[in-house]
């Protein structure tokens, strides 16, 4: 593992991707502060477990609510949201305040990068490349280049 | 025919004007007998009034002919009639000017008639306005037809917007459908994925914790077709380089890069969708394959896959300079040549395996679209 541990906020409803998801994260020196399936568990959840990051899937128990979720939980300072979807055309172009998509299915090696990335960059550990198999949000990509074409 | 015009009735009576009437008569005449309905007026007299209209005049209007001399040719406008149309008559009369124009009008029992009008300013030698001169025509039928000409054609193309309505809102529906299940197969690759994955990190024997590894890499690779496959535009064709690019970047994060280096070069190739996931697989198993067996204990090389179109067909190499086949040792189970023998068989295409010395190259010749002739879904 690279960098300082994360303390992560996993929102997925998909029971097993989360769990592999926490289980994955913990290998990587991570550590998942909690899980949540509906967008108001999400927000509270956030609210008491000020994570740095949020993985945050836009099909929740409760509806496409995930762009919600990303615009209330990147509102926090401190808090970087990722998205992990398979319906990338759901995020609007202003990424809702995500630092970037991970398509899914993703692999474990993008999970690992992604967060590297983020450690590095926003929460004070070793700079680490933009890893491939994320779409960064405009505005994160350290240049003003035309937003690459999002993953269906 | 209601008259004659009274003033050249009284010129008449002057001398050598009689030649002149005379050598009019056969006008006249025709005039009389024509069936395009006629009417003359004369703008020198108080309103214009007529001074000639022939039988078929009459026969259009309905006025018997005593009826019609004397007066101005108002009679015919009704509630209907264009008052712009109206205007443009008083203004050519006032003008001297000739006109053509379609003026509604109407009959004396009431009934209207769309009147298709040529008005014509008459004069004599010293061009001295002498009088109007009017033709009619009854266009009400072509009228009739154009309008419901154009009643057709408006109720056509109201037809067309709706139909283009319905094909526009199927074809919303199917995309919307298409992301859907889209969508759903990303998402239960992630979670078949999630289990195996999870099952792998519980197993306590290492054997099947490999066995589970290696079938969730499988299930990355076809993972990574569907990821692929959707975010074009043109969803009917997979290319193999993004493919191969993003696969070699998954193998590569699990080898020791000082101990096994991987090459990729592969031509940006379109195969069809169809080909997307067993071509997938075939270029996984054959390059774990390769990074698996061909360098047993701590043995060094390399490992190149090249893929090329050539013609209708898809040549993919993966050559190793590790131990050489005969000296790979025995997997009882050989599931991944088994893999590549069934899926080169379901691409109909054809394998062969070479000895390098050092190494081992998998030669896969591959049709692509229409390359084989008879060879059915």
């Amino acid at each position: 593992m690279s960098g300082a541990p994360l303390r992560i906020l996993i929102v997925e409803d998909e029971a097993f991707i989360a769990l592999e998801l926490e289980c994955l994260l913990e290998e990587a020196g991570h550590v998942p502060v909690g899980v949540a399936s509906r967008s108001a568990e999400a927000i509270a959840l956030a609210r008491d477990l000020a994570p740095d990051v949020a993985l945050v899937d836009i099909h929740l128990a409760d509806g496409p609510t995930g762009v919600a979720v990303a615009q209330a939980l990147s509102a926090r300072a401190g808090t970087t949201v990722l998205f992990t979807t398979a319906n990338a055309k759901r995020v609007p172009a202003d990424f809702a305040g995500a630092a970037g998509i991970i398509a899914k299915p993703y692999s474990e090696r993008v999970i690992r990068a992604a967060l590297a990335y983020v450690g590095g960059r926003y929460h004070g550990g070793v700079p680490a490349e933009p890893p491939d198999g994320v779409v960064l949000a405009p505005d994160r990509r350290g240049d003003d280049g035309p937003r690459p074409e999002v993953p269906a | 025919m209601i008259g004659l015009d009274a003033p050249r009735q009284a010129e008449a009576k002057e001398a050598g004007a009689m030649t002149a009437l005379a050598a009019d008569a056969p006008f006249l005449a025709a005039f009389r007998a024509c069936e395009a309905p006629m009417v003359m007026t004369d703008p020198h007299r108080p309103d214009n009034p007529i001074v000639f209209a022939n039988s078929a005049f009459c026969r259009l209007t309905g006025y018997a002919p005593n009826e019609v001399a004397g007066r101005n040719c108002r009679f015919l406008q009704g509630p209907d009639t264009d008052p712009a149309a109206i205007a443009r008559v008083r203004e050519a009369v006032a003008l001297g000017e000739p006109l053509q124009i379609d003026i509604l009008n109407y009959r004396k029992d009431g009934r209207p008639f769309w009147n298709a009008m040529t008005l014509t300013p008459v004069r004599d030698e010293d061009g001295t306005l002498r009088s109007y001169f009017a033709v009619l025509s009854d266009v009400t039928r072509d009228r009739q037809a154009e309008r419901t000409l154009a009643q057709e054609k408006d109720g056509l193309a109201q037809d067309i917007e709706a139909r283009n309505r319905a094909l526009q809102s199927a074809l919303d529906q199917q995309t919307a459908l298409l992301h859907e299940v889209d969508h759903r197969v990303k998402n239960n690759l992630q979670v078949i994925s999630s289990l195996v994955l999870l099952k792998a990190r519980r197993a306590r024997d290492a054997a099947c914790r490999d066995v589970l590894r290696s079938m969730a890499d499988r299930i990355g690779a076809l993972a990574t077709v569907h990821r692929l496959l959707y975010s074009l535009s043109d969803v009917a064709r997979f290319d193999l380089r993004d493919f191969a690019d993003d696969f070699a970047v998954e193998l590569e994060a699990g080898l020791d890069p000082d101990r096994i280096a991987l090459t990729v070069d592969v031509e940006a190739v379109a195969v069809p969708a169809s080909m997307a996931a067993p071509l997938a697989l075939l270029v996984h198993e054959l390059a774990v394959n390769a990074v698996r067996h061909a360098f047993p204990g701590e043995r060094r090389g390399r490992v190149a896959i090249t893929a090329r179109a050539d013609g209708e067909r898809l040549i993919l190499d993966v050559r190793d300079d590790g131990v050489g086949l005969s000296a790979q040792s025995d997997n009882p189970e050989g599931f991944g040549r088994d893999l590549v023998g069934m899926l080169v068989r379901q691409l109909r295409g054809s394998l062969a395996f070479e000895d390098l010395n050092p190494g081992t190259r998998a030669h896969v010749v591959l049709p692509l679209e229409g390359g084989v002739t008879g060879a059915g879904p």
